[in-house]
Parts: C-alpha cells; structure tokens; sequence
C-alpha cells in the first residue's frame, strides 16, 4: 500500500510511456467473448503485483491487476494481440499470443522491478486514461493522504485546474475551471451527492478516508453522470471491495498543530463463503478539532467535530455482482465569530480593523455560529452479465441531508438555551436510480446506454431562505467510443437529453405554488490523436442547468456577506459550450514529461448576482441588494504542468493555472474567480526503490498565487487581496516494528507561517488565513 | 479464523439492521410555514421636554421585514434652544394585533446591548443616562438640548455584545437595529 503514489502514477501516465509497437493484428470477424487472464508476480520475490497495468494497446483496453496480482480482459475477438504489461517501478513485459477457439487464455506476466519511480509529483496532471476523452485529473492514495486529514476540497486544490471556494478555515467547495456548487456534480461512490450544495459556505457532505481515488472531469465530458455538470464532475472512488479472504485493513492516525486537530479512521474488510462469496468492508472515521490559528492571533470559533461510517458488501459471480453500501457523515463545525455581523456598518467596521475584535484563545468548545450537517447515503446495485449482449446494471440510492444552521443568537424572544434550536433548518431526501447497458464491442465500437431517476423532496423547516420542492429529474444517455487500430485517432460522442420538473411550495408564510419544466439536450464529441511520444485530445460539448430554487426564490439577508439577496422567478435554464484541447508529451528515453490543457468555456445565460443599484433599506440599517440575474458568459483558462527526473533521486515538477472569467452582456468580469497561480515541487529520495513500499523521502513546494486583479466593478466590499507566496514542507518513510510496517508522513504546511488572505475565500474580509500547520500522521495497514 | 468471520458476519448484520432502521425520515408536511422568530420591526423613539410639555413620538417601522415594503420613517421636528428626555423602545409588530415589546429584553440583557446615537449637521451630541449593572452606559434614555435653528440626521442603533470598555464602543459588536431619522430643529 506504501507505494501508491506508484500505482496511481503507473495507471495515469502508462499510455504514454509505452514503447514503440511494430505489431500489426489481422483481426478476423468471429465470435468476441474470449478472456485473456493471469497474474503478475514480482520476478525477485515471487511475489504478486497489484495495481500493474495489462494494456492491449492495438484495441485500446486494458486493466489493473488486483490485490492479488491477478487480471481478467473480456470480450476479445479471436486474433493475434500484444499484451503490455508494466508497472511504473518495474521493467514492463510483452507477449505475443493468438486466440481463437479456446474462450480462455491464461498468459502470466513476470516483472523485474527497476528503479524508476515517479513521486507524487507525477501523479497531477495527467490525462491519459482509457474512460474519459475530455481532460481528466486523478489523485491518487499518496497524494490524498497528505491532506485527507483536512477535508475534501482541500485535497482536490492539489489538481490543476481545480481551486477551492472556502468560507473561513474549515468550508471548502471544490471550484473546477472556474464553476462550483450546482454546475459541479459530485459522484460519491457512483451516486450522484445531492446534498445541499447550492449555498456557497455548503460544503460537500463526503468523508475523505472513504475514498481511495479522486478523479476530476473537466468540462463537458461527464455525460454519463448528468446534465448539470457545467464546469466538471468529481468521481468519488472507494477502493474495490477485497477478493480474497483473510481479515485485512488500516488504522489511520494523524494530527494537525491547527486547531490540535486529531483524527483516527479504521478499515476492516474481509471476504467469506465458498458458494457465494461475500466481500464485506467496515470504516470509520472521527475527528476532533479547536479554534485555529493565524500567525497573529486565533480565530475564535473554528473548532470542528466530524464522525463518519460506512459499511459494503459485495458478492461476485461469472455472470452476476450485487452490492450493498452504506455511509454516514456528521459534521458539527463552528463559524469564526468575527465573521458575524449585523449590518454593512458591521462589515465595513470589520474590514478596517487590522485584527478581528474578538481575540480568541484556544478551546475545543463549540458555540454559536455553527453549522451541523448529516448526510446518509444507502445504495444498492446489481450488475449482470449478460453474454451476447454486454453488461447490464441497475442501481438504486436514497439520500437524506438534513443541514441546521446556528446563528450566533437567535434573535429576540426566545434566548439560545442550548444547540437544539436552529435558526436554519433543511431536510432534502433524494431517491436515485439508473439503469446502465454497456454494449458487447461491435465492430471497432464500444458503448453505454442508460437511463437516469431522480426524485427529490426539500423541505425548510426553520427559516425561509428557499422554499419547500418536489422535483423529478429523468434522462436517458448514450456514449459511442470508436477506436480502429492502427489509426492514431480515437473517437468519442455521446448524448443526453434530461426532462426536469419541479413544484415549489411554502416559502416562509407565502406560498409560491409554482410548477416548472426544463428539458434538454446535452452533448459531447471528442478526438484523440496519438502518436508515440504525444498525444492530443480535442473535444467539444454542450450542457445545460436548470436554474436551482434559491436563485429563483432567495429572499433575505444573508448576514455572512451583509447583502440582501433577492432571486428571480423568470429565470431561464443556462447553457454552456465547452471546448477542450490538450496535449501531452513524453519523448522516448527521456525523464521529461509534460502537459497542457487549454478551455474555452461560453455560457449562455449563466446566472449570477448583480448589485442592485439601492440598497435595501431594513431596520438593521441599509444592506446593498443583489438580484439574480442572467447574462452571455465566457470562462477560459489554461492549466499546464511539466515534471523532470533530473536524477534518480531528484525529481522537479512545476505546474500553473491561468483563468479568465468574463461577463460578455456586462463587459466586466465574473465575480470569485481564482487568480493565477504558479506552483513547483522539488522531491529528494534518498533510497532507490524497492518494490512494494513507500522509500523516505523529503518534498519542497513553493506556490506562487497572484493579486486577483479581474474583478467586477461593483459589489465587493473590499478590493482583492494581495499576492502570497507559501512554502509546504513534507518527508516520509516507512518504518518497520518487527513485521509490521508502518507509513509514516510529516507535513509543514505554509512552512514561513506567512500572514496572507485568499480571494476565494469569503471571510478574506475579517481575518487572516490560517498560519503554519504541522501535520504527523501513520497508517498501519494489516 | 471461523471465529473472527463469525464475529465479522453478526457485526455486519448488526450494523446494517441498526443503521437501517435508523435511516432517517423526512416526513415533515410540505406546507409548513416554519418557525418565525422574533425581529425587531418599530423603532419608536420619544422626546418629552424637560421643562414640561407634550412628549413628542416619531416612529421608524418597517412590519413586512427586510424587502417587500420600504420602511415607513417619520421626520423628527424639534424646537430651537431646549432640552429633551429621550427614550427609545424597540417593538416587533410583524403580528400586529400581539406586539411584542423587545425593550424589556434589553433591558433584561442590558450588558449585552449598547443603544448608540450618531448625529449629524445641526443636530447636537447626546447623552446617554442610563447603566448597566456594571456601570456602562445602556442608551434606553438619553439627553440632548438643541441648539438654533437647523436640520440633520439621527441614526439610532443598537448594537449586540459590544466592547463597552472601549474607545469607540459604538464600532463593536453586532448590529441589530439601524434606524436614519431625518431631523429639523426650529
């Protein structure tokens, strides 16, 4: 498990580094249900290797090894093919072999480990992947476990392209290509996260220790998942449930100086019966925070409690799989207390004063403002293979998120006894089911056809920021990919047509009473071109959103930011053309690798909240008034990364993101988002690799975020804040206690403890960010 | 090691007949209007001559809440050259036919709340002549004696948990009502 950041390397940057392939097939029109199996076994210890990519490149398939070395590719045509086999730590291996009548061949693979060994540097910004034409971003175990501990955003701000919008120090909404909330869709574990996502300080309802992967999407190119995915879609990933028995798991460990931040997470799975294997997984995760920390002084309120669980069972059989998954997440988190104000005199109070009025010390008490957040999700799902004719699954997932909102006191009338008493209270509970055909490869074609279900029910029990719904989503989708070897090119396309239909009820003591309709198509058409040492994707796609309740119905003042936020009932659905282009390269014999992405994004009739020109006047004083309004939009950026092996010990990576968002009705620019950026990372290993574990090590990365100076003319409170440089420092090793390995790992982060505000972050108003933060943390895997 | 997946089974099953059961319902009506709480919606502030004489009262109401209707403000008029007992009284109205007096719970909550008076063109200071049980200044009462002739503003506000010790007590804490009264004194 220590070498994660190999294997996440290794299925990311395969098809690029592999070698040149003089074989031609003569494929025969016959009967395309053969396998190819077997097993890859380390040639020094005899051992299996997980996590080796098994590629037929002449077909474009290809798969992973699993914990047990083992690999299955289906639905072959009889012919002759080249089987690569590799492992980014180990020399790869070929075989030629030919199938015809036999429906399975078993060919092994022995590998000889080598000393290349890609760190985590490598693992960012790759985009070669055998799902997604359209650019793709992963995060492997390695690099996800530096800042599991924090919270998902967190671990997503390490991908190029993806920034987080936060509110204080513990609020991280992942903002991809310059696009959050309602036009990212999250795919927790396959199930589309409907949680309460639409608020900008609602962050996503996931326990990171859940995941084993994260995979962003960018642009148009999550067909499959829905319609609303404008700026991208994040996938989720748990790790594969285990195939083999035995009890086996981790017990994570880490704390954080921040807030003495603690947090244990445990994972325990197995797999029993003979008849009809069960795989079954238990994991936990708790976590205990207090108030954090500037440079200067502490931020009253921050602490954070979270407890999370969640249990699968899977059963596997030639023909059928079901599965069952369960997860709960709870989270109680403080609001900094500095950042609650009455009124613009408050806010303009608080912005010229240096340091927040209230200097705080440290405690792990909770006290109002506060937020707490459960979110359940249950889901089940059978696949079914059904032999001529592909693969079929059918899933089903409910969703409850119930989020309260504590304001700091709760008005007049009734004092705040105790927690028990929200000022905000949402219950949503989502049903979702889909049906997914992945068609037997016909011809050169390989595709999926399914259909979509969503039921959704919001109900406001306290407060009357946006009204009760009930709304029904349906779409169907199919996905047609073309690849004819030995043609360097490499064909995509894909449709989806959704129906959205929705009631609006009660809204405080008015009723709306309203029902509306959007339907749409969305689209997506990609090209791949490759070439030994290149490749570049372009693609092209269209999507649509359906304006959410709260831009429709808001009304109030939204004490965080002092405004008064009205919504607008006649708007329309928004859309958006995505267009992609990206190029990777990777010369042959050369530890060089490198890769840009660039996008053009127009959005029409994107919706966003334009300063009205009165204020509002209350009995609070005057607040300015935002109104919802629609406009042409243009968001276009560029994401690039280079990584260097300059010796087998010292590897250099630099990567940066360059975004322009721009209000083409307006001619002015778009409001949050985020500045350009520059980072680089330099990796001193000071042993040359042995398979299987992770080797100590010592990382340096300087990030460079530049002064936001696009920003709208009117409606901020105070101008961007300036530039910031900081420094994150990181080492780790494994140590062993008699057998027992253990992966140990130290973070400094924001190394020079330097005082800087983030333009994204919507408390930049009243205090700084948050100072150094000294991380240890230990996973013992049994 | 039947044992340990003995014990594995009968936790799962455990487990997933608890948490099941315990999946959380959302079975609340589809028209329930919600809690209201209590706001502040009346500003009423009253000028009784300390010389004796008619208490003068103007009014800053807004009982629809933030949107929906502006706020209705009264103008203040005042005479030239005389001193005035000021009181303020803070009322919710959103149901009008209970009002609810949320004076006596600053009152009540007295260190917690500071009534201030800003002022402006020819309108002069005032002074606040109440305390809270630490000897800091309240704001329910409050003095002024008008100069000549002229006109200016009053901004009444009254602010939550400020730092009453400090210079500027008025620029702490939270701000709770913000009423601008147009004055003229003649």
């Amino acid at each position: 498990m220590g070498n994660s950041t190999i294997q996440s390397g290794a299925r990311m940057i395969i098809l690029l580094i592999l070698g040149s392939l003089n074989f031609f097939n003569g494929l025969q029109a016959q009967s395309c249900n053969l396998t190819i199996k077997g097993r890859v076994i380390n040639a020094e210890t005899g051992e299996p290797i997980p996590y080796a990519n098994i590629i037929i490149e002449s077909e474009n398939i290809g798969t992973v090894s699993d914990d047990q070395g083992n690999y299955v590719i289906k639905d072959l045509c009889a012919g002759d093919y080249t089987l690569v086999c590799s492992r980014i730590d180990c020399d790869h291996a070929e075989h030629k072999l030919s199938i015809n009548s036999t429906t399975s061949v078993i060919q092994d693979f022995i590998l000889q480990p080598n000393v290349i060994e890609l760190g985590t540097v490598e693992v960012k910004g790759q985009a070669a992947h055998l799902h997604s034409i359209s650019g793709e971003d992963q995060l492997g175990k390695a690099a996800m476990a530096v800042t599991q501990g924090i919270n998902l955003g967190e671990s997503l701000d390490k991908l190029p392209g993806v920034n987080t919008l936060k509110t204080g120090s513990s609020i991280a909404k992942p903002l991809v290509q310059g696009m959050s909330g309602q036009r990212i869709l999250i795919m927790n574990n396959g199930v589309r996260l409907e949680g309460q996502q639409w608020g900008l300080e609602h962050a996503p309802e996931i326990d990171p220790f859940v995941a084993e992967k994260l995979t962003v999407i960018k642009g148009a190119g999550g067909l499959r998942y829905g319609a609303d995915a404008l700026g991208g879609v994040i996938l989720v990933e748990p790790k594969a449930l285990p195939t083999q028995g035995g009890l086996h798991g981790a017990v994570n460990m880490a704390g954080f100086s921040q807030g003495r931040t603690g947090l244990v997470s445990g994972i325990l799975e197995t797999k029993f019966g003979e008849k009809i294997p069960i795989s079954a997984r238990i994991q936990g995760t708790a976590k205990r925070g207090g108030n954090m920390q500037t440079p200067d002084y502490f931020l009253d309120n921050t602490g954070l409690q979270e407890h999370n669980y969640s249990w699968a069972l899977g059963t596997k059989k030639e023909r059928w799989s079901a599965e069952l998954y369960y997860s709960s997440f709870f989270s109680k988190l403080g609001i900094f207390s500095g950042a609650h104000i009455g009124n613009l005199t408050d806010l303009n109070n608080a912005i010229a004063r240096e340091h927040p009025e209230d200097k705080s010390s440290f405690t792990y008490e909770l006290g109002r403002p506060l937020q707490r957040i459960a979110h359940e999700l249950f889901k089940a799902k059978v696949g079914l293979e059904t032999g001529n004719a592909g693969t079929l699954s059918l899933q089903y997932a409910r969703q409850f998120n119930r989020r309260q909102e504590f304001d700091a006191h709760s008005g007049y009338g009734t004092p705040p006894e105790g927690l028990d008493d929200p000022e905000i209270e949402f219950e949503v509970t989502t049903h979702s089911s889909e049906l997914n055909w992945e068609h037997k490869p016909m011809g050169n074609l390989r595709g999926n056809i399914g259909a979509q279900l969503i039921q959704q029910t919001n109900t406001t029990d306290r407060g009357a920021l946006i009204p009760n719904y009930e709304s029904l989503t349906a779409g169907v989708y199919w996905i047609e990919r073309w690849r004819h070897y030995p043609s360097p090119f490499e064909l995509e396309g894909g449709l989806r047509y959704d129906i959205r239909q929705m009631d609006v009820g009660w809204q405080g003591r008015d009723s709306i009473g309203r029902s509306l309709d959007f339907s749409n198509f969305s689209s997506a058409l990609g090209l791949i071109f490759k070439q030994t040492h290149w490749r570049t994707r372009l693609s092209v796609g269209t999507a649509w959103r359906a304006p959410h309740v709260n831009e429709l119905y808001s009304e109030g003042v939204h004490h965080g930011s002092a405004s008064y936020e009205a919504g607008n009932a006649n708007l329309t659905p928004e859309r958006a053309l995505n267009t992609n282009l990206g190029i990777d390269w990777k010369p042959q014999n050369q530890a060089f690798q490198a890769s840009l992405s660039l996008y053009y994004n127009l959005i029409d009739n994107y919706i966003f909240l334009e300063p009205s020109a009165e204020p509002v006047l209350t009995i609070r004083g005057a607040f300015p008034a935002f109104e919802y309004q629609q406009a042409d939009a243009r968001i276009m950026g560029l994401d690039a990364q280079v990584g260097w092996e300059i010796d087998p010990k010292i590897k250099w990576s630099a990567q940066t993101s360059l975004l322009r968002g721009w209000n083409r009705q307006l001619q002015d620019y778009l409001v949050f988002m985020p500045a350009d950026r520059v980072s680089t990372t330099f990796r001193y290993q000071f042993k040359e690799s042995e398979a299987g574990e992770q080797q100590p090590f010592v990382q340096l990365s300087a990030n460079q975020v530049f002064r936001q100076s696009r920003t709208p003319a009117k409606g901020d409170y105070a101008p961007a804040p300036p530039a910031y440089l900081l420094f994150d420092l990181e080492a780790g090793t494994t140590l062993h206690l008699g057998k027992q390995p253990l992966e140990v790992g130290f973070t400094i982060f924001n190394l020079m403890n330097t005082r800087y505000r983030e333009y994204l972050n919507r408390f930049r108003y009243f205090a700084d960010e948050i100072g150094r933060n000294i991380s240890l943390r230990v996973k013992v895997p049994f | 090691m039947n044992q340990v997946f003995k014990f594995f089974i009968l936790g799962i099953v455990a487990f997933s007949l608890i948490t099941v059961t315990a999946c959380q319902k959302d079975d609340d009506d589809m028209i329930d209007p919600g809690d209201e709480q209590e706001v502040i919606t009346t500003v009423q502030l009253e000028f009784t001559p300390s010389a004796g004489g008619t208490a003068l009262t103007f009014v800053f109401s807004d009982e629809d809440g933030p949107g929906g209707q502006a706020p209705a403000v009264d103008d203040i008029a005042l005479s030239a050259n005389t001193s005035y007992e000021v009181t303020v009284e803070f009322i919710d109205r959103s149901n009008p036919s209970d009002p609810e007096f949320i004076t006596e719970e600053v009152q009540e909550e007295a260190e917690e709340h500071l009534v201030c008076y800003a002022v402006s063109g020819d309108v002069p200071a005032f002074t606040i002549k109440d305390q809270d049980a630490n000897g800091d200044p309240l704001g329910l009462i409050a003095g002024v004696e008008t100069g000549a002739a002229g006109t200016g503003t009053i901004t009444v506000s009254l602010k939550h948990e400020p730092t009453k010790d400090g210079a500027n007590a008025c620029s702490t804490g939270e701000t709770d009502v913000e009423a601008a009264f147009a004055v003229t004194v003649n």
